[in-house]
């Protein structure tokens, strides 16, 4: 069976002040063929896929009209709309691994769709041993009898995949779907899309991946300040893109950036790990990694999701024991000079203090010159107002600059960075990455660097740590 | 989950016999540190005021050893302990153990029943205005729930009689053929204290699960709102109120020690009440004891009840089993 099609005609959302969010724009998505959305964070994107919904917060309003198959509705009659969520239009939420209920087991969370959602009515018990069969043909069997939290994010992915396409919809939006996720969770879920592609659905993705827009083919749209700047074919747009701030996303890709300098990686030594292991339970994460780190070196650290990456990292710093072997510092050397940045920065800030509440108060605990700040803010390109912001009302990328200032003021030996910029789009990460990279090597730090994406570390960083299951 | 419950359980019990040792100890010196003379209260408690000489106040003091040096009342008190003798009460003689077996029934029933009644009162009202955040019913309940946490228990025990009994005539103040007025008063007293805190945990959470990935993908996948709500939102919401309850114990203990007194409900507050005035420190310390090792029984269903409700809780409960 085909998917409807999904006309989309002069869709627009304005805030309660009559800002637009979203200029008016129009598409269709034919079934069989995919249609990407691309674009920075604010951009829009997620506003636009919630106004087809009729899922926007209260005070956004949107207007236009969405056709879906035979059925017409006006944009701004959400509750018009409702009647299809299930049956004919889904949508796979950012973040899966939160868009689960915590306290039910996956495979029931499928079964449900089927039970209450699905045309076919289908009692629990079938409904069960579909939901079951379901995630069996995903390659997640093993999750159906297992809460949320004992998943990982690529399987919460298709548990949640699967309880959208349960309920019988045959058109699905999908927003953001590989954000946080490693390269074979992402390639894992390609496959799943391009299979409801061939099987004659619709899938209208959001995302920030390059790669991902490429691999579904289909149409592509670039959207920057609510604005829909081009559209067309994947081949059209992302071989041969018209605009200007298109090019820039492509190019902010880390398939296409320089190769880093290479770094001496002869500086004095920071620390020595020798025959380090963590287990959990019965399990054993890592074990016998020796390790050196010098001043001005770069280290990537891979492995398979799960595999103790962040924990080795934490130990290294010593926020985590380690199980076997020991670690030493560089005689005279401060655990203080030992700094991490975090993948969130939103949760390393305190959330109700004003960011120049936070830079004070570190500013006076390890007793630091205050004319420091000015100069740094400027060398991460931030502006001194954000100051009196809090955490919440900056952007991720800003955000993550701030924290790495603070940091920076610390002026320390080796920055462990976990994930650094997973959650920014691909503008700003290219940036929070560079400048990363610019003020590590001006106070030769070292910088140990976690990330899922292969290219990234490959681009940036000069020394690979590759960790297994033991 | 059977490792899981007796882990628990084990803890608990541990915990049980530390904290009869701590209360029977501290209230062991609080009673010989109060001022007057004990003996004198102990004879004026039995005899009466007017009845009191110094010798009956010696005789007293003889035959409750109440001259042994402090170390050595202690030494023997915790020794009677060890062997499950509370002793025998000062003014009736009569075994603590047998008084507050009496008691302890009514103790329970009155502190289960505020408990239960509590989460009733609370639960509806907190998702309801949960549902609807700065609505009416969120800001009647939060005006009400202010109002009644900062009334004392006592006042409000007093106000609720004067208003169900006296005015409306729904329920006993005192009841003819009992010496006492029924359960409900006293339990709801308790019940609404416990409530204002309790609805606006439950409003917060339901507030917090409205406003989640999950809840909002449960309607997305297409349930309806109801379906949404009874399948993905009650059960988290409940969790967070449930957890509180724990915390709300602390003030359930002492209100019942003073509900007990004020509507004269024959349980152990109330003996409590009565020990302290009488200087009757077997009955002091038996209650007190008992007080406490209610408190972790309650702590234990509290933390049972968590686990029930949150896969995440029995989890790592089974994993703190297994290390």
């Amino acid at each position: 069976m085909s998917a409807p099609e999904l006309k989309v005609q002069d869709l627009a959302v304005k805030d309660g002040k009559g800002n637009w969010l979203v200029q008016p724009c129009s598409f269709t998505l034919k079934p069989g063929v995919a249609l990407s959305i691309i674009g920075g964070s604010g951009s829009g994107k997620s506003l636009l896929v919630q106004a087809i919904m009729g899922s926007l917060a209260s005070g956004l309003r949107a207007s236009g009209e969405i056709r879906l198959g035979n059925a017409v509705s006006r944009a701004e009659d959400a509750s018009g709309r409702r009647p299809w969520w299930g049956h004919t239009l889904a949508m796979l939420p950012q973040e899966p691994w939160l868009a689960l209920n915590p306290s039910m087991r996956a495979g029931k969370q499928v079964a449900e769709s089927y039970h209450y959602v699905s045309n076919t009515r289908m009692g629990m018990a079938q409904a069960k041993m579909q939901a079951s069969a379901d995630l069996n043909q995903l390659g997640v069997a093993a999750a159906s009898e297992k809460y949320p939290f004992m998943l990982s994010g690529g399987m919460a992915q298709r548990v949640a995949f699967a309880a959208t396409r349960a309920g019988g919809a045959q058109v699905v939006i999908v927003d953001e779907p590989t954000k946080g996720l490693d390269a074979d969770a992402r390639d894992n879920l390609l496959t799943v899309l391009q299979t409801v592609l061939k099987q004659g659905g619709s899938v209208l993705t959001i995302t920030h991946d390059m790669h991902v827009a490429r691999m579904l083919g289909g149409n592509v749209m670039v959207m920057r300040d609510s604005n829909v700047l081009e559209q067309g074919t994947a081949e059209q747009v992302l071989e041969n893109p018209q605009h200007e701030y298109t090019r820039a996303l492509l190019a902010a890709d880390p398939e296409n950036w320089t190769q880093a300098m290479p770094a001496p990686g002869t500086g004095q030594q920071i620390l020595e790990a020798r025959g380090l292991g963590k287990r959990y339970g019965k399990q054993t994460l890592f074990s016998g990694i020796n390790l050196e780190i010098h001043a001005g070196e770069r280290i990537a650290i891979s492995g398979p999701s799960g595999a103790g990456k962040t924990t080795l990292g934490n130990m290294l710093l010593g926020l985590v024991a380690p199980d076997q072997g020991s670690i030493a510092l560089a005689p005279g050397l401060d655990k203080l000079k030992l700094q991490k940045l975090y993948q969130d920065p939103v949760s390393a800030f305190a959330p109700r203090l004003t960011l120049k509440q936070a830079f004070d108060d570190l500013i006076r605990l390890h007793k630091l010159n205050p004319s420091a700040l000015p100069p740094m803010l400027a060398r991460l390109k931030l502006d001194e107002g954000l100051l009196r912001r809090l955490p919440s009302q900056v952007s991720g990328g800003e955000l993550q600059r701030l924290a790495l200032a603070r940091i920076l003021l610390l002026s320390p030996a080796l920055i462990f960075a976990d994930e650094p910029t997973s959650r920014l789009d691909p503008i700003s990460q290219q940036d929070t990455m560079n400048l990363l990279l610019e003020t590590v090597a001006e106070n030769a730090s070292a910088i140990l660097l976690v990330t899922h994406d292969r290219e990234l570390a490959a681009k940036t960083m000069q020394r690979h740590i590759a960790i297994q299951h033991a | 989950m059977i490792k899981v419950l007796s882990h628990l359980l084990l803890r608990r019990c541990l915990q049980a016999v530390l904290v009869a040792l701590l209360v029977s100890t501290v209230s062991f010196f609080l009673m010989h540190s109060l001022s007057g003379d004990l003996a004198f209260r102990i004879a004026a408690g039995r005899y009466g005021y007017d009845m009191v000489t110094a010798a009956a106040a010696e005789a007293v003091r003889v035959e409750l050893g109440l001259d042994r040096p402090l170390l050595q009342g202690l030494i023997l008190w915790w020794q009677q302990l060890l062997q499950f003798d509370l002793g025998d009460s000062y003014l009736s003689s009569a075994p603590v153990i047998e008084e507050i077996r009496e008691q302890f029934g009514h103790t329970l029933q009155l502190a289960l029943s505020a408990l239960v009644l509590s989460v009733v009162i609370a639960l509806p009202i907190g998702l309801i205005a949960g549902l609807n955040p700065h609505g009416w019913l969120d800001r009647v309940s939060l005006t009400l729930s202010i109002i009644l946490r900062a009334f004392p228990p006592f006042l409000l025990g007093i106000l609720l009689i004067l208003l169900l009994s006296s005015k409306l005539g729904i329920t006993n103040a005192a009841n003819a053929s009992h010496e006492h007025g029924g359960l409900f008063l006293p339990a709801l007293t308790l019940a609404l204290s416990l409530a204002a805190v309790s609805s606006r945990v439950a409003r917060d959470a339901m507030v917090e699960v409205r406003r989640s990935a999950y809840f909002n993908f449960a309607r997305t996948k297409g349930l309806s709102d109801l379906l949404a709500l009874l399948r993905h939102g009650i059960r988290n919401a409940a969790v967070p109120v449930i957890a509180y309850l724990g915390v709300q114990l602390v003030f359930l203990m002492e209100g019942v020690i003073i509900i007990e007194s004020l509507f004269a409900w024959p349980g152990i507050g109330h003996a409590l009440a009565h020990a302290v005035f009488g200087r009757d420190i077997p009955m002091i310390q038996g209650t007190a004891i008992v007080m406490g090792l209610l408190f972790v029984l309650c702590n234990t269903l509290v933390d049972i009840a968590c686990m029930l409700a949150d896969p995440r809780q029995r989890y790592l409960a089974s994993r703190r089993a297994d290390a």
